[in-house]
């Protein structure tokens, strides 16, 4: 009775796959002379959308590259100082605590703080100086969260101006601190 | 043959040996309270035997009248100013009516001689009549006239003032190249100039060592800071880094150490370095900023630029009672100090409303006065081994370029370094490289 009944099933099963496999495909095997050879597909289709091309994934570098560019645009904003100062305004300790919170965001990156002097005063004491402005930002995104071994200091003094004219216009541009991507 | 040689050798003495004992004839004091200058008058070179003076007995004669240029004790006289105009028939003592000359006050008149690649020189004293300078030079090429021309005047500066730093000693400066830069020697009229280091960067801050044979000198890059030091007999540099963030203003001290501002303990401070270049206990330690030492020949006393007090100032520190004392009390902002040989002048960079000036400062009887007048700005001051001149950077005429004034303010030269930026000279005793 149950082998019976088994075979039966399978028969069925094989009646119904048959079946399936007779309806998704036609294939004209014989063709008059002249007429277009047409292959007929029930495949889906979306009407709505052009088809997408096959989409590659990014390698590990790309997304870094990525990364690094997004993370160097976000940090991109210097900040500025007065004359023979290195105080941080309201103004710089703003963008100081949104450059912490890129750093949090990619924390694979580490950071170099640039500290630059306008032209007047002599080059050693701008080399401090700028030491010292490169410093007090490093000091103020430690005291966020960013560890100091994600931050080295280079002071430039006044040797690489942001904008070379005179004048107190050209001065405020060039006391700054940059923040530059390190690896 | 001997006796040949013996004979040359006495006509060479009976002809310039007379100068040891002018020269105790005429002396000019350089550091005295007001300066006295002697009239000079160079003669139009001559040739042997009634013939044309040859090309480069001419062109001796420019160079040294150029380099008299450079010497503010010495005025360079006309011909014109000479009743009936030349007054010599040669090159000799006997050849020269010095009436004329005693009569339009030249104290001095040299004579120019050539033939072929021979020069003589000679320099008279007008009212003596006597010898203070005779020099023979042979096998001089066109390319060699300069370097006579100067050795020349170095013999003449000394008889005069028993100085000669000025000519015997190297300019190192920095130089703008491929936009970064890069130290360069010359003598001190520019003459020999030399690149010397090809690190990248910007190369700031060169200081000689007291024989001339090492350059001390920060390189900064992306990399940082670094010590730099360049060896004259090898012609070759080194970089080492140190802890912290700065490797500033290094400067050599009469006994070969390095004086370096570092932050080793978060803020720039001067250190010492022994010879392992290890860091000792800071000199003069504060919480601010310190920079740009200078010492005096003894290396006792040293000047620096220090932000203890809020602004930049002068400070010296005696090394051998610790004692700190303020040296700057005009002006707000004082920088890079260079102490004389003597220890008894300070020159510095004041930062004033027409741009920075030089200033010296007297620290025996506290007076200071400015010199150095612009335009544009002028900094890092800087004194020759003697004491009397003084060399720094000046935007005066357009670029930044390298002049030379005295301890006196004497109008500035101009000191030829080639085209582009030259700033941040430093005086060393050896003599320019060939």
């Amino acid at each position: 009775m149950n082998a019976k009944r088994i075979f039966g099933l399978i028969l069925m099963l094989g009646l119904l796959v048959s079946f399936g496999a007779g309806c998704a495909k036609k294939t004209a095997d014989s063709m008059p002379a002249g007429a277009t050879k047409v292959e007929i597909s029930d495949k889906d289709t979306d009407w709505q959308k052009p088809a997408a091309p096959e989409s590659r994934s990014l390698t590990e570098d790309e997304i870094r590259a990525q990364q690094r560019e997004q993370a160097q645009r976000e940090l991109g904003n210097m900040i500025f100082f007065a004359f023979d100062s290195f105080e941080l305004t309201p103004e710089s300790r703003d963008v100081l605590t949104s450059k912490a919170d890129t750093l949090k965001k990619y924390a694979l990156f580490n950071i170099v703080i640039e500290g630059h002097c306008d032209e007047r005063g002599t080059s050693e004491y701008n080399l401090a100086l700028g030491e010292r402005r490169a410093k007090a930002s490093q000091q103020f995104l430690n005291q966020l969260g960013i560890a100091d071994s994600r931050m080295t200091i280079v002071s430039y003094g006044k040797e690489r101006p942001l904008d070379p004219g005179k004048g107190e216009s050209a001065w405020s541009k060039n006391r700054r601190d940059e923040f530059k991507i390190q690896n | 043959m001997k006796l040949k040689i013996w004979i040359l050798t006495l006509m060479l003495v009976l002809a310039f040996g007379e100068s040891v004992h002018a020269a105790e004839t005429l002396s000019v004091d350089i550091f005295g309270p007001g300066q006295t200058r002697v009239n000079i008058l160079v003669l139009p070179a001559r040739g042997t035997n009634g013939q044309a003076a040859t090309t480069l007995a001419r062109s001796f004669g420019e160079y040294v009248s150029g380099d008299i240029g450079f010497l503010p004790f010495l005025r360079l006289a006309y011909l014109t100013e000479v009743l009936g105009g030349d007054p010599s028939k040669g090159v000799k003592s006997g050849d020269i009516d010095f009436k004329p000359l005693q009569l339009s006050r030249i104290d001095l008149v040299m004579t120019i001689g050539g033939s072929g690649q021979d020069i003589e020189a000679r320099v008279y004293e007008t009212f003596t009549r006597k010898l203070l300078v005779g020099k023979a030079y042979s096998q001089v090429d066109q390319g060699g006239v300069p370097h006579v021309a100067d050795r020349f005047c170095a013999q003449l500066m000394r008889v005069l003032t028993g100085k000669s730093g000025f000519f015997d000693s190297t300019l190192a400066f920095s130089k703008k190249v491929n936009g970064g830069k890069e130290l360069f020697t010359a003598s001190a009229l520019g003459r020999g100039l030399q690149q010397v280091t090809h690190d990248g960067g910007f190369n700031v801050s060169p200081s000689w060592s007291k024989d001339g044979g090492k350059l001390a000198y920060t390189n900064i890059s992306d990399l940082g800071h670094r010590l730099g030091i360049w060896d004259r007999s090898s012609r070759v540099s080194r970089l080492r880094r140190f802890p912290g963030n700065i490797a500033i203003s290094p400067t050599f001290t009469p006994d070969g150490q390095i004086a370096i501002s570092l932050s080793l303990n978060g803020h720039p401070d001067i250190y010492l370095l022994n010879s392992d270049f290890k860091a000792s206990q800071p000199l003069a330690p504060s919480w601010a900023i310190s920079v740009s030492p200078s010492f005096d020949l003894s290396g006792r006393k040293m000047v620096f630029c220090s932000g203890r007090l809020g602004g930049p100032q002068i400070f010296i520190l005696n090394r051998d009672t610790g004692v700190v004392d303020r040296v700057t009390y005009d002006g707000t902002y004082n920088t890079r100090p260079s102490l004389s040989p003597d220890g008894r002048f300070v020159v510095f960079a004041r930062m004033t409303d027409s741009g920075h000036r030089i200033f010296i400062r007297d620290l025996v009887v506290n007076q200071e006065r400015q010199i150095s007048f612009g335009p544009g700005s002028d900094e890092d001051p800087s004194f020759d081994p003697d004491g009397y001149f003084v060399s720094f950077a000046s935007s005066r005429g357009g670029g930044t370029k390298i002049y030379v004034t005295t301890r006196y303010g004497d109008p500035a030269r101009l000191i030829p370094t080639g085209s582009g930026d030259a700033m941040a000279p430093a005086w060393g005793v050896a003599k320019a490289l060939d």
